[in-house]
């Protein structure tokens, strides 16, 4: 049998690539381009989720929720402050955390892997169970309070419990949140650390440069790439992330750890009948609109330094 | 040596912060009503295996068990099947627009997932799926198509075109191609996608929670949150159904740790 001239060959497996990626496509288009139009459409729109009917506002719904509505921009503003504050400490906490967890676990050879896997545990579990766990612990009577008080540091115990007190809820909704980024942070440095050039290390040791030094002079810098990497991965959780603020404190106490996802989730689902589905879409976008710049600065970032 | 036991010393201490949940989790489920009652201990005086049978008997923990399992299952298959063609296509084979497409899977990486939530139960509820498997099952399939596409794209284009070439001269269609000899070259990606999949999708709960209304149909994140809504849910039982949603997917990692831990490295990465 002759081989099929190039040509009809070419042709042929175009077609396959399109039957290929059919059913990807026909899946995007229900599921993703879908939802994203009427998403957007949505957004230009008053409407309560029954009515026959949507009232078309243009832009209203955007101008509402960033200064136009007295009740809401500032609560859209006091959000959007509290989901920066995450945004900033979260990651910052997973990097202090991680890098030296991960600078640990290069030096020791023998149990690296249990250590790795115990340290695992909070990414692979993340939901509602350890969402749970921890707000019970955090519980007035729970298990937090009593360590702290038979380890004699019963001044730190929270009679309220942490999440009770208005001071504590946020600044512990972001330990919980970092706990559960410390393990793909971890990770992240412990796969560069294994692949730094060790002469460098070596002619670093040669120059006299002591531990610490060869921390901050050389390894930090040549690890710039996956602290940005870090950096990025857990803005875009904070910003995006709001299931743990919905399961440990549904935004509570008093409205003090409502963040901008949890915002767009209430306006969605917990105001029935009232017309807020329109800006709950364009709350929807504001924060697509921002996880765009984000991305767009990190792309740069990653760029100049690597 | 006293600079290992330093090390070692710390890394125990983080280990203990990183399992903190789970030890009381364990702790909890251990422990009866009665004992739970008066106080609770964090090792439990007088353990029991009763919180945890009668929690998965008695509870329903059994059928939201069985929700979980086909939700997942179909999901990871689902993603497997349809973005291991696509990734095939992408990376092994040529045709016209396919930077293009591929760049509108990568592209959705960036929707956030509260903008779709809203849509997605509107969507759901026109195609008559809002409240069903299939209203979860599709909608998790395509929320894994970025990574995905990416991770399988990269996959098979990194089998040598050659591979493709021998494989036609021996006269084995398109088809055959991609099962006998593309499929087998990217099993690690494979695997790394099957868990990257199962366990967010046995873990899922926003979705699950603003779509499912019987409780026939609840699967396990849900089955614990009614729980702890009901009228004096006891810690034990709470914590006994969390140990029931946490364990398969600890074993799973266990198992696959090590393919696991290099497929998210270079999927981060790539």
């Amino acid at each position: 049998m002759a081989l099929p001239a190039p040509t009809a060959r070419r042709v042929r497996e175009a077609l396959t690539g399109y039957a290929f990626v059919l059913p990807a496509v026909a899946l995007f288009l229900v599921m993703g381009v879908y939802t994203i139009g009427y998403g957007l459409t949505l957004s230009f729109a008053r409407w309560n989720g029954f009515s026959r009917h949507w009232t078309w506002v243009g832009l209203g719904n955007y101008l509402d929720l960033l200064y136009r509505d007295p009740v809401l921009a500032p609560a859209v503003r006091s959000a959007a402050l509290r989901t920066g504050v995450v945004m900033v400490a979260a990651p910052a906490f997973a990097v202090v955390m991680g890098l030296p967890l991960a600078v640990l676990l290069n030096r020791i050879g023998r149990l690296r892997a249990l250590y790795r896997t115990v340290f695992f545990l909070p990414y692979v579990t993340a939901g509602i169970a350890v969402y749970y766990a921890w707000t019970y612990a955090l519980a007035p009577d729970g298990s937090v309070n009593f360590l702290l008080r038979h380890l004699g540091l019963g001044s730190l115990a929270q009679p309220q419990g942490f999440l009770g007190n208005p001071a504590t809820a946020l600044p512990t909704l972001i330990v919980v949140t970092a706990w559960s980024a410390v393990p793909v942070a971890t990770l992240l440095y412990l796969t560069a650390l294994q692949a730094l050039d060790t002469s460098v290390l070596d002619a670093a040791a040669v120059d006299g440069a002591g531990g610490a030094r060869t921390m901050t002079a050389v390894v930090w810098p040549m690890l710039r790439p996956i602290t940005a990497a870090v950096v990025m991965l857990g803005m875009r959780d904070a910003l995006q992330g709001f299931q743990l603020f919905l399961v440990m404190t549904n935004g509570g106490p008093g409205g003090h750890t409502t963040v901008l996802g949890l915002e767009a989730y209430d306006l969605s689902f917990a105001n029935q009948f009232r017309p807020t589905l329109g800006l709950a879409s364009a709350l929807g976008w504001l924060l697509f609109v921002v996880a765009l710049l984000l991305s767009a600065v990190n792309v740069r970032a990653l760029r100049s330094r690597a | 040596m006293t600079r290992r036991v330093v090390v070692h010393l710390l890394l125990g201490l983080y280990g203990l912060v990183s399992a903190y949940p789970f030890l009381w989790m364990v702790s909890g489920a251990l422990q009866g009503t009665k004992e739970m009652l008066g106080g609770g201990h964090l090792i439990p005086r007088h353990p029991t295996l009763g919180t945890l049978a009668q929690t998965w008997t008695q509870l329903h923990f059994l059928r939201y068990f069985g929700n979980s399992l086909a939700v997942t299952v179909a999901t990871t298959v689902g993603a497997l099947a349809v973005y291991s063609l696509a990734g095939y296509s992408f990376g092994a084979l040529r045709f016209p627009g396919r930077r293009l497409l591929y760049g509108c899977f990568v592209a959705l990486l960036f929707v956030p997932g509260i903008t779709m939530l809203l849509p997605l139960v509107i969507l759901q509820n026109r195609l008559g799926l809002l409240g069903t498997r299939t209203g979860l099952i599709l909608p998790g399939i395509n929320a894994t198509a970025p990574l995905a596409v990416m991770l399988l794209t990269n996959a098979f284009r990194a089998v040598p075109r050659e591979l493709r070439e021998a494989a036609r001269m021996d006269g084995a269609g398109e088809a055959r191609t991609f099962v006998s000899v593309y499929l087998p070259a990217v099993r690690p990606a494979l695997v790394t996608l099957a868990l990257l999949t199962a366990i967010p999708t046995w873990n899922e709960f926003v979705l699950a929670r603003v779509s499912l209304g019987d409780p026939a149909t609840y699967t396990l994140p849900l089955g614990l949150q009614d729980l702890s809504s009901s009228a004096n849910p006891q810690q034990n039982t709470l914590m006994a159904a969390s140990l029931i949603i946490v364990i398969p997917v600890v074993l799973l990692f266990v198992f696959l740790q090590r393919s696991f831990v290099n497929g998210l490295t270079g999927a981060v990465k790539g």
